[in-house]
């Protein structure tokens, strides 16, 4: 049985640098925002899927106890290497679409370790596994892995510096029209080439913006969500994919990540292209991440990604496919893109006020970057 | 460098990388199946799916396929530092993370042709590091 799917409903808790609140805690207020926006409660749910593999969150069960579930009848916590924010979202799709339940939450919470970060990944006296050939060399977070992809597509295709500064500022301007974004003050050029270098070409303003919060969506059968509080909006494909060689160093060409294969299979799935899109939320865990996306898309042709973010064309307004209508993780804070999922929403349902793409109809939402990607298309109920 | 970098541990399928480095020899895992280098080791060739396999010498020789300069400082590193991944003549795709030992981090650059040099840095541990190959040649 294959059933056409929506999400009814979609929410955040609060978001913010550094929160109070519990994962717990962080984790039913965006559950119970998502169910109120669907007009439901949690006695409607019947299955949860999340992404807690970064110690940051908790589970499934947990979030079903906390919220008052009954019972469930399909959960699933996922760890691992993938696109954190959109694999629940995708899952819990996939489990309504083949009948495993009925009303599914998918969430992402975020809740930072505060105090001192631990120094990448891999310190210690000794490492093994695949850090082994990292670690020692200095090379052990995943900013100076990306920035070595980045560093090589500028190489090929003349992307410079000052394209991704206009990621960023792209990316903050849609901020100042978000409330929820946590940085809403405007940058310029300036202000990018004065943030400090992190690991080049990334500086400061490259890199994501490390936030507690975290949010939710409602997914249930398009039938049932046309019964509920919102406009339902349809999730007409949802996939995963990596490359040949799923290993940060060894793959086979650093100019594209995962993103080219998760493109391909979207548009493949979904019969759709990139000339149907109206709006893509594209993960920016740094800023070439979503400028890559965009041309794995087939949204620009491949290299034409930062002149795309310089002249304008992704501002709402500016250009066909605006992107990162909300701030992006880099201004809306770093929530491994649920915040894209609920953002696509709202721009399909014609909420977003200032920020509103006019007539958004399709919209992608895609998350990770390297060696793993995920992609969502999600259009309104037409 | 400064001391007190993490240093490898050795499991089943990567000691003999370590125990080459040692030696002052570069080995990479190949196929005996389809001659296809396996890098990082794993028990199967990703290339013909062969199970028969062992290391081999490779030349040591290479370029500089991509870099980071790192600014963020952490133990056992002076920032600025420059990652660099070299990518072996043997084979298109064949890269290693690294460090350069006599090219400054402001100096990297994509394509600079290099040849490994063995450092030891602890009693056990001995790490394959690159320098610009004086032939020049690409």
């Amino acid at each position: 049985m294959t059933r056409p799917v929506a999400i009814a409903g979609a929410g955040y808790c609060a978001v913010a640098r550094s929160l109070e609140q519990s994962a717990g805690r962080l984790t039913v207020d965006a559950c119970r925002a998502a169910l109120a926006d669907a007009g439901l409660t949690a006695k409607d749910v019947d299955g949860i899927a999340t992404y807690p593999g970064g110690g940051d969150s908790v589970s499934s069960f947990y979030a079903a106890e906390s919220l008052g579930v009954p019972k469930l009848n399909w959960f699933e916590d996922l760890f691992g290497w993938m696109p954190a924010g959109i694999t629940p979202v995708i899952a819990a799709a996939e489990a309504v679409a083949n009948g495993g339940c009925d009303v599914a939450l998918a969430f992402r919470t975020v809740k930072r370790p505060h105090g001192r970060p631990p120094p990448g990944i891999g310190f210690g006296a000794r490492v093994g596994g695949d850090m082994q050939f990292r670690a020692p060399f200095g090379d052990s977070m995943t900013s100076s892995w990306l920035a070595m992809w980045a560093r090589r597509h500028m190489h090929e295709f003349g992307t410079t510096e000052e394209h991704l500064g206009h990621v960023a500022i792209t990316s903050r301007h849609h901020a100042s029209m978000n409330p929820v974004a946590p940085l809403r003050e405007e940058i310029t050029l300036d202000d990018y080439f004065a943030s400090r270098m992190i690991t080049t070409p990334f500086r400061l303003l490259d890199c994501d913006f490390p936030v507690d919060g975290g949010g939710a969506v409602v997914i249930t059968t398009l039938e049932r969500a046309r019964a509920m509080a919102k406009p339902p909006v349809v999730v007409a494909g949802g996939v995963f994919a990596t490359g040949p060689r799923p290993d940060w160093d060894q793959w086979d060409d650093l100019t594209h990540m995962a993103s080219k294969y998760a493109g391909d299979r979207l548009w493949e799935r979904t019969g759709m292209s990139a000339a149907d899109l109206d709006v893509a939320e594209l993960y920016d865990g740094f800023s070439w991440l979503s400028l890559c996306w965009l041309e794995d898309l087939g949204v620009c042709a491949k290299g034409d990604g930062g002149p795309y973010f310089a002249s304008g064309k992704a501002r709402v307004g500016g250009g066909r496919v605006p992107v990162n209508t909300h701030g992006g993780s880099m201004s809306g804070g770093r929530l491994h893109a649920i915040s894209h999922v609920i953002e696509c929403v709202k721009q399909l349902r014609g909420e977003c006020g200032d920020r509103q793409v006019a007539g958004a109809e399709v919209g992608t939402v895609t998350a990770g970057g390297g060696i793993m990607g995920g992609a969502l298309l999600l259009t309104a109920d037409r | 460098m400064a001391g007190d970098r993490p240093l490898p541990q050795p499991d089943e399928d990567t000691a003999f990388f370590w125990n080459g480095c040692r030696e002052n020899k570069l080995l990479i895992l190949r196929c005996n199946d389809c001659g296809t280098y396996i890098h990082l080791p794993k028990p199967g060739c990703w290339s013909c799916g062969g199970t028969d396999l062992a290391p081999a010498p490779v030349s040591g020789r290479g370029v500089v396929h991509t870099y980071t300069v790192n600014h963020t400082p952490l133990p056992g590193f002076d920032a600025p530092y420059a990652i660099v991944l070299v990518e072996l003549e043997e084979q298109k795709g064949l890269r290693l993370v690294t460090n350069l030992v006599d090219v400054g981090p402001d100096a990297v650059e994509i394509g600079t042709p290099v040849e490994v040099v063995f450092e030891q840095v602890s009693d056990d541990v001995t790490l394959p590091l690159f320098r610009r190959r004086k032939d020049g040649a690409a």
